[in-house]
C-alpha cells in the first residue's frame, strides 16, 4: 500500500514538474511574442500592403512557432519566428501572383499599385503638429515604396537586419541562405535605397 | 557609392521611421495582435496535452500489437484473415485516424448518402 502510495506522490511530483515547465516556456513563449509582433506585423505589413493579410500572417506565424519550435532555446526563437513569417510572405506573393494571372484572364485585373492609400492607413499619432506628421508619414511612405520596389531577397535583407536588428547569422537562418548572401543582399539594398532616397534624406 | 557612414545614416533613418510606425499601430490593431498571441499560446497548452496523451502511445501500441498476434495465432482456420502489417498499427495510431473516430457520425451520414444515391435503401 505504502509502495503505491510512493509511486503515486512521484507521479504527481514529475506531472507537477512538467506542469510548471509547461508553464514557465509559454510566459517566456508569452514574453518574446510580444516583443515582436508589433515590428512583424509592420515589417509583413510593408511586405504585402495590406494590414489584414498581415495580421493573418503574423498569426500563423505565432502559431506555428508556438506548435513546432516552443521547445527550442529561447534564443533560436527569433530567426525561427521570421523564418516562418518570411516563408508565409513569399507564399502569399506567390498565390497573389496568380490570383492575379487568374483575374487578368477573366479581365478583371487590378489597375496597379495605387489604391493603398499608407497615409491613410496609418493612425494619427499623439502629440506632434500636423506639419511635423505629414513629413513623418511622408517619408515614411517615400521608404515603403523604396521597399517594395527592392528584389525580395534584398528586402527581406533590409528588413530583418535594420527593422528587425536580427544580426547576420540570424538573418541567415531567417532566410534560409548563407551569411555571405545576407551581407550582398542587404548592402545591395541600403545602395539601392541610398540612390532613391539619398535627395529626399 | 561606398560611404559606409551615408550608408549607416540611411539605414538609422530608415529605422528611426520604422520605430515610429511600429509606435503608431492603433488600439484595434493591438487587440488583434494580442488575440492571436493568445491563441498560439493556447497552441502551446494543446501540445502540451498531445505529448501527456503521447505518452500512452507506445503503451497502446504494445497491447494492440498483442492483441492483433493472439488473435493472428488462434485464428488459423480464418482463411481470408490478411496478414497485419507495421503500417497498419501507424496508421491506426495517426492522429487523423482518431479525428475520424470523433467524426463517425459524419462518415455514417456520408455513407447513408453514399447508399441512397445508388438506391439500396430498402
Amino acid at each position: 500500500m505504502n509502495a503505491y502510495a510512493g509511486v503515486f506522490a512521484v507521479s504527481c511530483t514529475r506531472e507537477q514538474s512538467r506542469g510548471a515547465k509547461t508553464l514557465q516556456r509559454e510566459r517566456q513563449l508569452n514574453q518574446f511574442l510580444a516583443e515582436v509582433e508589433r515590428r512583424a506585423l509592420r515589417i509583413a505589413e510593408i511586405a504585402v500592403r495590406d494590414r489584414d493579410e498581415a495580421l493573418d500572417l503574423v498569426q500563423d506565424a505565432m502559431i506555428k512557432l508556438a506548435r513546432n519550435y516552443a521547445g527550442r532555446p529561447g534564443d533560436e526563437w527569433a530567426p525561427l519566428f521570421y523564418r516562418i513569417l518570411q516563408n508565409g510572405v513569399r507564399d502569399w506573393h506567390r498565390r497573389q501572383k496568380v490570383r492575379n494571372r487568374v483575374m487578368v484572364w477573366f479581365g478583371r485585373g487590378r489597375s496597379g499599385e495605387d489604391d493603398y492609400d499608407v497615409v491613410a492607413n496609418t493612425p494619427d499619432p499623439a502629440g506632434r503638429s500636423p506639419d511635423d506628421e505629414l513629413q513623418t508619414h511622408e517619408a515614411m511612405q517615400r521608404l515603403e515604396v523604396s521597399i517594395r520596389e527592392l528584389p525580395g531577397r534584398q528586402r527581406e535583407a533590409f528588413m530583418l537586419r535594420t527593422f528587425e536588428g536580427l544580426d547576420v547569422a540570424g538573418t541567415a537562418v531567417a532566410m534560409g541562405c548563407s551569411e555571405g548572401s545576407v551581407k550582398t543582399h542587404y548592402s545591395r539594398a541600403v545602395h539601392v535605397l541610398r540612390d532613391k532616397l539619398g535627395d529626399h534624406w | 557609392m561606398n560611404d559606409p557612414g551615408k550608408n549607416e545614416q540611411i539605414a538609422n533613418q530608415a529605422k528611426e521611421l520604422f520605430d515610429d510606425s511600429v509606435e503608431q499601430l492603433d488600439a484595434a490593431t493591438l487587440s488583434r495582435l494580442n488575440r492571436g498571441r493568445h491563441q498560439a499560446l493556447a497552441e502551446l497548452q494543446g501540445s502540451a496535452d498531445t505529448v501527456k496523451w503521447g505518452r500512452w502511445v507506445p503503451a497502446a501500441g504494445v497491447a494492440a500489437a498483442a492483441v492483433v498476434t493472439v488473435v493472428v495465432m488462434r485464428g488459423p482456420q480464418v482463411d481470408e484473415l490478411e496478414p497485419v502489417t507495421a503500417s497498419d498499427f501507424e496508421m491506426l495510431l495517426e492522429e487523423d485516424s482518431f479525428e475520424m473516430f470523433e467524426d463517425l457520425e459524419f462518415y455514417v451520414l456520408l455513407d447513408a448518402v453514399a447508399s441512397e444515391a445508388n438506391g439500396d435503401v430498402g
